[in-house]
């Protein structure tokens, strides 16, 4: 299994393996601006393993703009996936509609299927509350509750009822270990979160996300506010993480997706462009507009 | 000729427009002064213990004191939070958490902020025929009724506003979690602006507690220290009243007694709540 | 929100019995229950206007089908049924068996004595509070920041707002009605008492064994000018802490603006003025309401007279005051038409307070919500 733990070095691939029967001068990207139906290309490689996330056929619309067009693309397990593209793709639309939180947005109108494990995550009567435990979300700004850390951390756990003093301190610092905070809080947890600096705020909020132990961790742009050592520290943690859960991760910095995930998607316009294993998609993708993209020829 | 810009008239006009302001802010802060600190003279030379301690005497010579009518607004005040606070709270947390249910909050929010407005002496009168005449008498339940009446629309317009402040982070992180609304709203939004909520809830008691007129025609007034509000219930501001316009000389020291106590209270009420409510403030700017 | 999911299948089930069923119950009554009791909350406050409109509305309905639209032109309020000799169609008084015919003639209700005593005093009192706030406004805006006082003058201001009404009162009964009688009046009296052109401020006209007379007004100190400047006091923090905020929101580039074009700090200051004219006159429309709806203060200076009179230094009786005196002992059709006038305050104030929201645009003042 390839890891990602060494640093990629993006070169421009000496023949790249480009899909045929494209008419001259034709780009991609500029027919997706024209609104013209394009074709994901999808490496067969993301089938090699198992999938926790099934995505088919999605589309979604705020009011009357389409934000999301046919997204399909399955999610493997216990590996980190990252979405890429340039700002107003849909990366985070896409994240956000997996748990449901689009749900909280007037006027969101979906289409298609999206499977946890072979349940449904839309359809009449699901769960949705139970689809929430299942999959943890991490947000861009880290957004602890004014609260202390022992509470920011179990509260998951207590609004699903749970009140034995033992299982939430166990729980507890399990998910703070889980977070690589243990150390640095373990004496402090009745303090106010707030006080926290903000790279450890957000490994707070990565450790309650994972203390009801869900099976999906969904990270917005998690760096984003963050210092380089901050994020270099985040960046271990998810590969320490996909080892327990899998790992959505939406990031706008390349390096970082490179360093970070197995696989990658590249989208554009609310469609997926591309996708397969991420040393594919950087040294060797199938698409040019891909490889402009990567090697940060634009955008 | 190049233009000069404004003649010297015109300099010299906004120099006097600049002295007037400064004069006219002076002269509201120091005319409102100057009421209270006649009125607080003046009572203090007629507070004395028996005015804490006794109750009224029924002689108008030597009325006595006005400790019945200070127990009597703290219960009066009391009564009307059981009801209007959570009232007031819920209405609130309806404007602003459910506020996608336009057609209730909408008319909800616009109707508060009409009755705040509405005179008290008309709510006094509402109270009266709701429950003086059907109860057949004057009563505390009454009065409590219309305070409670009045203390509503300023609790849920406060509230509403006090929630709409905690950033909307909070709750998607609450709902990422797997909460409901319910849980979001009481374990995380309402925790997290509670301080001045409560701001707000103190501030809106202390108006009420200040109010005379709808007490005029609901509690009435009582001579006798009474916890019971099915009868004509006493209160510092309608006993003041009495008095003050009253022809007993001895009546009218203790009215000006009364006023002193009663501005003192509130205005320690007021100055902590807003004072503490400026600290927190700033404890949570710095967050 | 639609989706075309082929799954009938609702995910993998809960368990029924399970403590995660039961749990997930519970909260789920949770969540039902407080949306209902935040809903009962709002709908209770439009159920409250509703009731207060409502029961004003069917209790003032004998004095409104008694008297109909002539209740707010008729100058006369007559609680008591008096009795008159009938005059038969020959002019001489009717006898019957020897005894003089009465006729009763029943109690007569009109609104326009109060209206006017409302209009009067709310007009004196925004005469003097406008300009005093309006001023003071300018002066926390633009001068207090430099001065580093800003905080604390708003500060004092919203303090001396929390006095009550009695208190007041109070000081208006034994401090400024004395003044006004004792001083004001008089040295007025000397220097323009002998003008024609004030002659109205210093006398009356009433009817005595029915003719017209003129008398000179006694002077109380109790009468509208008392009246009005209690108001006035009573509205200078409210109009000045909403005028404030209106004149905060007045962006910095149109006092740059006039600035940089060479004009004067009066010129700026008028200019901001303009430009939040509608927030201004929303903040003088909130304090004509609260004027108007005062009670207490003004029940205890205004004199408590019934009447029409042209002179400042005459008695009256505002809407407010009426009800607060006579309200108590009244009954049958005095009853009605004392809550006919309680509608009437309560639509003008609902009126005066829409309108000054719909010049608020998108909440340029929070004080204007907390007042």
């Amino acid at each position: 299994m390839e890891s990602p733990t060494q640093p990629l070095q993006i070169k421009l691939p000496a023949a790249p393996a480009f899909l045929p029967e494209r008419p001259a001068g034709y780009n991609m990207l500029e027919a997706i601006r024209r609104n013209e139906p394009v074709e994901s290309t999808v490496h067969e490689s993301v089938h090699a393993q198992p999938a926790v996330l099934s995505i088919r056929d999605f589309e979604l619309w705020y009011g009357k703009s389409k934000a999301l067009h046919g997204i399909n693309m399955p999610i493997a397990r216990n590996r980190v996936t990252a979405l890429i593209g340039p700002s107003g793709c849909g990366k985070s639309t896409l994240l956000r509609c997996i748990n449901r939180l689009n749900d909280l947005v007037d006027g969101v109108r979906i289409h298609g299927q999206m499977t946890l494990q072979g349940s449904p995550i839309y359809g009449p009567g699901v769960d949705v509350i139970g689809i929430r435990t299942r999959v943890g979300m991490v947000f861009q700004k880290s957004n602890p509750f004014p609260m202390s850390i022992f509470e920011n951390v179990i509260y998951a756990l207590r609004i699903a009822g749970e009140r034995r003093k033992s299982v939430l301190a166990e729980r507890c610092e399990v998910a703070l270990r889980n977070g690589a905070l243990w150390d640095e809080v373990k004496d402090r947890l009745t303090e106010s979160a707030l006080g926290l600096s903000g790279g450890q705020q957000q490994r707070l909020c990565i450790a309650r996300a994972v203390a009801s132990e869900p099976e999906v961790l969904l990270m917005d742009e998690p760096c984003s506010a963050l210092d380089p050592i901050a994020t270099l520290k985040i960046e271990e943690l998810v590969r320490d993480l996909c080892q327990r859960l899998t790992v959505v991760i939406v990031t706008h910095n390349m390096q970082q997706a490179a360093r970070v995930s197995h696989y990658t998607a590249f989208m554009y316009l609310g469609r997926l462009v591309e996708y397969g294993r991420t040393a594919d998609l950087f040294q060797n993708p199938l698409l040019p507009e891909t490889e402009q993209y990567v090697t940060g020829r634009f955008g | 000729m190049r233009s000069q810009g404004v003649g010297q008239l015109g300099r010299w006009y906004s120099r006097i427009m600049f002295g007037v302001c400064v004069g006219f802010a002076a002269l509201i802060i120091a005319l409102l002064s100057l009421v209270i600190w006649y009125l607080l003279a003046i009572g203090a030379q007629s507070v004395d213990l028996a005015f804490f301690t006794q109750d009224q005497s029924g002689d108008p010579t030597a009325p006595g004191g006005m400790r019945h009518a200070i127990v009597g607004t703290l219960v009066l005040v009391g009564l009307a939070s059981a009801v209007g606070v959570p009232m007031g709270m819920l209405a609130g947390i309806h404007m602003a958490e459910y506020s996608q249910e336009t057609w209730l909050a909408k008319p909800a929010r616009f109707i508060a902020d009409v009755l705040a407005g509405v005179p008290s002496i008309v709510i006094g009168i509402l109270g009266y025929e709701l429950i003086v005449v059907p109860m057949g008498n004057f009563s505390g339940w009454a009065g409590a009724a219309a305070l409670a009446f009045i203390m509503i629309p300023i609790v849920a317009r406060t509230t509403e506003e006090m929630l709409l402040l905690v950033p909307n982070s909070y709750r998607a992180g609450s709902f990422a979690l797997g909460a409901t609304k319910a849980q979001t709203i009481l374990r995380v939004v309402l925790p997290a602006a509670s301080g001045s909520v409560v701001t707000g809830i103190m501030l809106a008691l202390a108006r009420v507690a200040g109010e005379t007129a709808p007490l005029l025609f609901t509690a009435l007034g009582s001579r006798f220290l009474t916890l019971d509000p099915n009868q004509p219930f006493p209160s510092l501001t309608v006993q003041i009243y009495t008095y003050a316009t009253g022809p007993y000389e001895a009546e009218r020291r203790l009215a000006w007694a009364g006023i002193l106590v009663l501005i003192s209270i509130l205005f320690a009420l007021n100055l902590t709540i807003r004072v503490v409510a400026a600290r927190s403030a700033r404890h949570l700017k710095s967050n | 929100m639609s989706q075309a999911a082929s799954h009938p299948d609702r995910g993998p089930a809960i368990p029924p019995g399970s403590p995660t069923a039961a749990r997930r119950a519970k909260t789920g009554l949770g969540d039902l229950a407080l949306g209902i009791m935040a809903r009962f909350g709002a709908a209770s406050i439009i159920f409250m206007l509703t009731a207060l409109l409502f029961v004003l509305f069917t209790a003032a309905l004998p004095s409104v089908r008694q008297f109909g639209a002539n209740f707010f032109i008729s100058t006369q309020w007559r609680v008591n049924t008096l009795e008159k000799p009938a005059i038969g169609p020959d002019g001489r008084v009717l006898k019957e068996d020897g005894e003089t015919v009465m006729t009763t003639i029943p109690p007569a209700f009109g609104a326009l004595p109060t209206i006017y005593g409302t209009a009067v005093t709310s007009f004196i009192a925004l005469v003097v509070a406008v300009p005093l706030s309006f001023g003071a406004a300018i002066f926390i805006v633009r001068v207090a920041p430099r001065w580093k006082i800003a905080g604390p003058i708003s500060f004092l201001i919203e303090l001396l707002a929390a006095i009550p009404s009695i208190a007041y009162g109070l000081w208006g009964l034994y401090v400024l009605a004395p003044f006004l009688r004792d001083w004001v009046a008089p040295t007025l009296q000397k220097v323009l008492g002998d003008i024609p052109a004030f002659r109205w401020m210093f006398f009356e006209t009433i009817t005595i064994a029915g003719r017209l007379q003129e008398r000179p007004i006694a002077f109380t100190g109790r009468d509208m000018l008392c009246g009005g400047l209690i108001l006035a006091i009573m509205i200078l923090p409210i109009i000045t802490a909403v005028a404030r905020d209106v004149l905060r929101a007045v962006p910095r580039a149109q006092i740059e603006g006039s600035l940089a074009l060479g004009a004067t700090w009066w010129q700026s200051c008028w200019g901001m003025l303009r430009y939040a004219r509608a927030g201004l006159f929303g903040a003088v429309v909130l304090g004509l309401a609260r004027a108007a709806g005062e009670t207490m203060a003004i029940t205890m200076v205004i004199g408590n007279n019934n009447q029409i009179a042209a002179s400042p230094f005459a008695p009256a009786q505002t809407m407010a005051s009426l009800l607060a005196s006579e309200f108590r002992e009244a009954a049958g059709l005095h009853r009605a038409a004392l809550l006919e006038v309680a509608l009437v305050l309560l639509i003008m104030s609902l009126i005066f307070n829409v309108v000054a929201r719909w010049l608020f645009v998108g909440g340029q003042s929070r004080s204007a919500a907390a007042h």
